[in-house]
């Protein structure tokens, strides 16, 4: 009943209304003729990489940024003057961008909620109702009085959502809010916000990074450098990208590699699978293409899957000459076998460090080869960030011992010094120089000989992909060519051992398969030993080795493909199942009691003992539901499943206990 | 065993290259930071312009007159009270209306002659004239009664003598002695030149002690402090840089504020050696830099930073005679005093820049600064040292 | 303007401020310390000014002379020199502020009732303290001298010394010192100090907390939200006008307390045009963090608004009444003049709001110009 008064009362216009929209700073066009309507009830999602526009977009919405063109319309109300914007903010609720920013930092859970209640005159018996409420659904209810800055990043962002919706808003409108969120606890957030949203029939505009997520909208806007590529239902922007994609898995690899890019521009490697986006042809056309050019090899598998819009978005860019093509150098850099070197280049054994009585880091051991890309992974807070900084010098350990580039942890910390690279979480570079500025710095830090600091400053920049932009302030490139002049002044001095803290948080798919060229590069042709941490799981899978941490240890140590059986042996057959409804689907089947669901963009996987009984459970589960399944494909775990599976195992743990 | 094409470590050359990149790196930030750069420039000229105006001695400070007298002889007694340093306000009717214009603010004295003055004065009988001075501003109040006690002693003294009989050149055979003041450095007691190298030695102060400290704190804050942290520079190697930055900059507005302001506009004179209170000003601006720098590894946030400048800064500002005479602190204040940077930079400065005086004369203050600066500095080292340790 | 959502901004922030315990120590141990060092520290008053002494003649008529000044409290004596030569390094190196030279044949000459010059050398530098030491030495001269002609006159006319030495001084000054009787510089300096550290530190309080508050991005729940300007203005400012109310107190209680400065004034009219003064400055902060979006932008312009006029244009160390007339100008234009007024009236006059009204109606005036203008150029929705 409460659904249908609220439908009764919804309003017949819709809820946003954008049209023409242009925002510029100083003589610089940040957003460009943008059009865009929100329906009352919808999810409409803002997808594009940093710097597309979306948050300018949003705040204009939100009424907190003048602009200069085009017409904005919110609840029926033109936001055209400050006076306009006042009228609706109180039906608004808006969450900026940045993790736990908006909040404040030395007031406690509790004391957040109120203070947002209080700012929107919400009746005290109203608000300790809502209050029990959203604490309940965020799980929050346990951390009441624990000050905000000790929260972890995931959590950080849930309370950020029920500090938003704590005045019950028609509208919210959050800005990023899973950026450099793990994936277990993004997958939370979207439950807890999709079931908030649904509950009050609140309508919401959300942007994100993260192009998987776009399953989480009805409807989404792509943007990019300031204006709309494609806009609609995310099946139909997929769809409307003229081309298939065909996953191939292929023994030799590399030479399959090697071909398929010299016939392909959008080529990816992912574990063992080849996903090859062939343009403008059926998917049936797709695949006997692909299988053409590898007739001579052993091919295991082939198909042509869905797109994800992930793919269709690098074809859109690539189709309409928005994106470079890859860096020259790395272009067609052959993915190498794993080195046969077993020279360490890292070694840590029983790192510990204890902040008080918190044990951050608590006996991790592992070792790096040179030449290898070691992958450590983990929710926010596990202690990656930790043990690079203890294994980097700026942090001693409170126990335990390392080596890096050969040398010793604690005695040598200098002579590690100079033969490491670090890129750290946040963007360390000086903001008010010059590419080129923070390049020379970098190489004269590191005492690059001067007759060879021109020939050294040219190949960072080509190596990085820097062209054009040499004399621009590092604090105004987007992000994507933020990280690679990090990357590029981490590698300046052309290190043995490179450490790399989250390098790619919020950079746009194109940007960061740049970045992970270089990155394969370097370990293949200059063995370099490199460590990074990553919460995009596809980007783990190009790692050599990788350690999942949980709660500052090491629970997981092993190649991604041994993980990967680990799992499979442990939680059975990876289902992968395709549905209308993806959503819905979601909870009947995670109510159905199967182990490890989870949604991967448009798909649900779950782990089956017993695949063939598993497939009639769920397809008696759904029909009884109304949805339909489209598609059951048994398939090997990627190592998102891993980390998922593994991680909320043991958050149930603990939980119990 | 080291794989890189090139050894870095310890060679004097490239500890060199090192500092040097990082100096400039600092400049560079200063000048991109359009803001600062205003206000730097600011106090570096208009801000000394300014203080070059004031003046600090009494000048035509009120006197309203009650005279109950009305001769020659207290007509003659009020007319002295003249400017530069007082004016006649008028006269008054009773003493009431005498505490009501103190109360106002509206006369500084109250210069009250006895009925008779005149007559007694003739007979030789002693007379007394009071005067009531607003002493709630002490600078003034002490200035007022030792000019009407001067101006009256006199007036009371010609008349002892023109009463006796005795003219001025008769007076020469009198067994009196003859004040002979030489005023040296600045025979015209000009406040100007007092006032506006008091006011650039005190811009270098804020300054020398804001400027590292905002950039350190700045780095914190913004976190490019770890990228330097896991590079092979040493704490020494990132913190220096910023103390020679903030330097130079000081060192710059310097010399811009001495010839277009100091030199330019008041005309004080350049007695001693410019290369020498340049090395003086840039060893000052190293100690006061080591302390701001220490402040900062103190601080979370700038907040914090910029209130424990304050607290640390203007004492140091108000007690080192900058502004006031530091002869007259009280014992433990004074000794106090010795440990502040400022103290041996106030006297080294007059010294070198009104008097003239040279390194030979200068040599233990300068000892006093330099031992002050390297103990500073190197605590600040090491508390930024220890810092990223727990 | 809603109660409520002031109640909870300004709540919100006493918590922020709350859980800083360095900067909320600071806040309070700032000014205290300040009052403290400042009180016992600031002394205007010319005393124990260093000097040094050429006796070129060492007669016991010389001896009693340079005595007068060796035996003051005004003199520090730091020895004697040989010759005139000696002199000039020690005052180059400030060693000595001035130096009396006594000439040759001092005694034989004044005996014999020729006229003798005494040298006085002194130190320019410090023009307050030049003209100060010169009226010292001046009053030192003429007591001797009087002395000398009483005695000259009693042997040339034959009268008794006591009568002489009235002859030679017929007029003498009664001086009285209203207000401060003993010119303690402590007492006109404890009201002076609260003027300059409340002009001090309530701006870099307020400027810090707004900027804040703008560089990491929560301002843009105020922005979003339905709290009026004028709300989020008074709510976010409440709690360090709080803080600088609470400061007005302990600092009065400093000054009577600790330095025993008589105030005579009313307690109630003076702590609310305190509350006034403190709005003003915090009016600046307020003011500097609109126009500032860095925390380092904030703190320097708060340097260059506030420190600068607090000591030259505060009448703090220089009286606003021996200014020059562009000087004096200047000084009209910062508040902490008005409150010097009021402080010193209240403390040492004992005048209220009849004598006052225009000082206080002026920090009253100043500080709503001051809070218009931040509400005006307060915008909660932005161009940037």
């Amino acid at each position: 009943m409460g659904q249908a008064a609220l439908v009764a009362e919804m309003p017949v216009y819709p809820v946003v209304e954008v049209r023409g929209f242009c925002k510029r700073y100083r003589n610089q066009v940040a957003v460009d003729s943008v059009d865009l309507s929100i329906q009352p009830g919808e999810i409409y999602g803002l997808i594009g990489p940093d710097g597309a526009g979306k948050s300018s977009l949003m705040k204009a919405i939100a009424g907190v940024l003048s602009f200069e063109g085009g017409k904005v319309q919110v609840f029926g109300i033109r936001i055209d003057s400050e006076a306009a914007a006042e009228r609706v903010k109180g039906r608004i609720g808006f969450m900026p961008q940045g993790l736990g920013l908006n909040l404040y930092a030395e007031l406690s859970v509790e004391e957040n909620i109120d203070f947002f209640a209080q700012l929107r005159e919400v009746p005290p018996g109203l608000l300790a109702q809502r209050k029990r409420q959203l604490l309940a659904m965020t799980r929050l209810e346990e951390f009441r009085d624990r000050p905000m800055k000790q929260l972890s990043g995931g959590m950080k962002q849930k309370l950020g959502l029920a500090c938003t919706l704590i005045h019950e808003p028609e509208l919210v409108i959050l800005d990023e809010p899973t950026t450099g969120v793990d994936p277990v606890s993004r997958r939370d957030f979207w439950a807890i916000l999709a079931e908030l949203l649904r509950e009050r029939g609140i309508t919401a505009l959300v942007s994100t990074a993260y192009m998987d997520e776009a399953t989480r909208f009805q409807r989404l806007s792509l943007m990019y450098e300031g204006r709309v590529l494609a806009a609609g239902e995310p099946d139909q922007i997929r769809q409307a990208v003229p081309g298939s994609l065909v996953e191939v898995t292929v023994e030799p690899q590399i030479e399959a590699l090697r071909r398929l890019k010299a016939k392909y521009p959008q080529v990816e490697a992912v574990g063992p699978v080849l996903r090859t986006f062939v343009d403008g042809v059926s998917s049936k056309a797709a695949r006997e293409q692909v299988a053409a050019s590898l007739d001579d090899l052993s091919v295991e598998a082939i198909q042509a899957v869905d797109s994800e819009l992930e793919d269709a978005f690098v074809a859109l860019l690539r189709q309409r000459k928005l994106a470079g093509q890859p860096a020259a150098g790395a272009a067609g850099t052959p993915l190498a076998e794993p080195p046969a070197s077993d020279e360490v280049a890292i070694k840590a054994r029983g790192l510990t460090r204890d902040f008080g009585i918190f044990r951050a880091v608590d006996q991790v051991s592992f070792r790096v080869i040179q030449g290898e890309i070691f992958g450590l992974l983990g929710a926010n807070g596990a202690g990656k960030t930790t043990v690079i900084k203890m294994l980097t010098g700026i942090l001693p350990p409170s126990a335990g011992q390392g080596q890096v580039a050969g040398a010793d942890m604690r005695r040598a910390r200098q002579a590690i010094k100079e033969h490491i690279g670090y890129m750290s979480q946040a963007f360390s570079l000086y903001q008010d120089m010059t590419v080129l500025e923070n390049i020379r710095l970098y190489a004269r830090i590191y005492a690059v000989p001067r007759s060879q600091l021109k020939q050294r400053i040219d190949w960072v920049v080509e190596m990085a992909g820097l062209q054009g932009v040499e004399d621009r302030l590092a604090g105004k490139l987007p992000m994507g060519i933020r990280q690679r002049l990090a990357l590029g002044c981490a590698l300046v001095h052309r290190p043995r051992v490179l450490f790399l803290d989250e390098p790619t948080s919020g950079v746009d798919p194109i940007g960061r398969r740049r970045f992970w060229d270089i990155l394969v590069q370097m370990a293949r042709v200059e063995q370099v030993a490199i460590l990074v941490t990553t919460h995009y799981m596809s980007e783990a899978e190009h790692c050599d080795h990788v350690a999942l941490m949980y709660a500052g240890r090491i629970i997981a140590d092993a190649s991604p493909v041994q993980m990967k059986q680990a799992l499979q042996q442990e939680a059975g057959q990876l289902l992968d199942i395709a549905t209308d409804r993806p959503l819905r689907a979601l909870k009947a089947l995670e109510q159905a009691g199967f182990a490890g669901v989870a949604l991967f963009g448009r798909r649900i996987h779950l782990l089956a003992k017993d695949p063939q009984q598993a497939r009639q459970q769920i397809e008696s589960r759904l029909t009884q539901q109304g949805i339909s399944l489209l598609d059951i494909t048994p398939r090997i775990p990627s190592l998102e499943d891993v980390f998922v599976y593994r991680v909320m195992a043991r958050e149930k743990e603990a939980r119990s206990q | 065993m080291t794989h890189s094409t090139w050894n870095s470590s310890g060679s004097i050359y490239l500890w060199w290259s090192r500092m040097a990149a990082m100096t400039s790196k600092e400049l560079l930030q200063l000048a991109r930071d359009t803001l600062l750069v205003l206000a730097v420039l600011y106090l570096f000229t208009l801000d000394i312009m300014m203080a070059g105006g004031v003046k600090m001695d009494l000048s035509k400070a009120t006197v309203v007159v009650h005279d109950a007298d009305h001769s020659p002889a207290s007509r003659e007694l009020i007319y002295r009270f003249q400017q530069p340093y007082f004016q006649l306000g008028g006269e008054i009717l009773d003493q009431k209306e005498g505490i009501r214009l103190l109360d106002q603010g509206k006369a500084l004295m109250v210069l009250d002659i006895p009925p008779r003055f005149q007559h007694d004065l003739i007979q030789g009988r002693p007379t007394e004239v009071q005067v009531r001075i607003d002493t709630s501003n002490t600078v003034l109040g002490t200035l007022a009664a030792s000019y009407s006690g001067q101006i009256i002693g006199q007036y009371g003294f010609d008349a002892a003598l023109q009463r006796m009989g005795l003219t001025a050149e008769g007076l020469a055979a009198v067994p009196m002695f003859v004040d002979r003041h030489r005023v040296w450095y600045n025979p015209n007691q000009k406040d100007s030149w007092f006032m506006s190298i008091s006011e650039l030695l005190t811009v270098i102060t804020v300054l020398a002690m804001m400027l590292p400290a905002a950039a350190a704190v700045r780095e914190k804050e913004r976190g490019t402090i770890e990228q330097l942290l896991v590079s092979p520079l040493t704490p020494v190697q990132i913190l220096l840089p910023k103390v020679v930055a903030m330097t130079l900059v000081i060192l710059l507005g310097t010399a811009l504020s001495l010839t277009l302001v100091i030199k330019g506009i008041f005309h004080a004179p350049m007695k001693g050696s410019l290369p020498l209170f340049f090395a003086v000003t840039a060893m000052y601006t190293f100690t006061m830099s080591g302390l701001g720098l220490f402040v900062s590894t103190m601080s979370r946030n700038l907040a914090q930073a910029a209130m424990m400048i304050i607290m640390i800064m203007m004492p140091i500002i108000l007690l080192s005679g900058a502004w006031t005479p530091p002869e007259a602190m009280p014992v433990g204040i004074r000794q106090a005093m010795y440990i502040s940077p400022l103290y041996y930079y106030i006297e080294v400065s007059y010294d070198i820049l009104l008097k003239g005086a040279g390194i030979g004369i200068l040599w233990d203050s300068l000892l006093g600064l330099s031992l002050l600066g390297s103990l500073v500095f190197g605590f600040g080292v090491w508390r930024f040292r220890r810092q990223f340790r727990s | 303007m809603k109660p409520t959502r002031i109640k909870a901004l300004a709540y919100k922030e006493w918590r922020e401020i709350l859980r800083d315990r360095l900067f909320l120590s600071l806040a309070f141990i700032v000014p205290v310390s300040m009052m403290l060092i400042f009180g016992y520290g600031i002394k205007l008053d010319v005393e124990n000014i260093p000097f040094a002494v050429l006796d070129q003649d060492r007669t016991a008529m010389s001896r009693d002379y340079l005595h007068l000044f060796m035996d003051s409290r005004y003199f520090d004596y730091k020895g004697h020199v040989q010759s005139e030569r000696e002199l000039e390094p020690l005052l180059a190196d400030s060693k000595i502020r001035f130096a009396i030279i006594v000439p040759p044949n001092f005694q034989e000459n004044l005996k014999a009732g020729r006229p003798v010059a005494v040298q006085s050398l002194i130190d320019g530098t410090f023009p307050f303290r030049t003209s100060t030491s010169k009226g010292y030495v001046i009053a030192i001269n003429n007591a001797f001298n009087g002395k000398l002609l009483a005695g000259f006159i009693s042997r040339k006319m034959g009268v008794p010394p006591g009568q002489a030495a009235a002859l030679v001084e017929p007029v003498k000054v009664q001086l009285r010192y209203l207000y401060n009787q003993e010119i303690k510089s402590l007492w006109s300096i404890a009201p002076t100090m609260m003027m300059f550290i409340l002009l001090m530190t309530p701006p870099f309080l307020t400027a810090l907390g707004v900027v804040r508050e703008k560089e990491n991005g929560s301002i843009y729940n105020i922005y979003s939200s339905t709290v009026t300007r004028a709300e989020f203005l008074v709510g976010k400012l409440l709690p360090y006008l709080g803080i600088s109310i609470i400061n007005v107190i302990i600092l009065w209680l400093m000054a009577v307390l600790v330095f025993a400065a008589p105030f005579k004034g009313d307690p109630l009219f003076f702590f609310l045009a305190s509350v006034i003064y403190v709005s003003c400055t915090t009016g600046i902060g307020l003011l500097v963090s609109l126009f500032a979006r860095t925390q380092v932008a904030a703190m320097m312009i708060t340097v260059v608004v506030t420190i600068v006029p607090a000591v030259l244009y505060s009448g703090l160390l220089v009286p606003i009444a021996s200014m020059d007339a562009a000087s004096q100008f200047e000084a009209h234009l910062f508040p902490a003049m008005y409150y010097t007024d009021i402080a010193l009236g209240s403390f040492l006059k004992g005048i209220g709001m009849g004598q006052l009204w225009g000082r206080v109606g002026a920090l009253l005036f100043y500080s709503s110009v001051l809070w218009i203008a931040a509400y005006l150029l307060f915008h909660k929705r932005v161009r940037t």
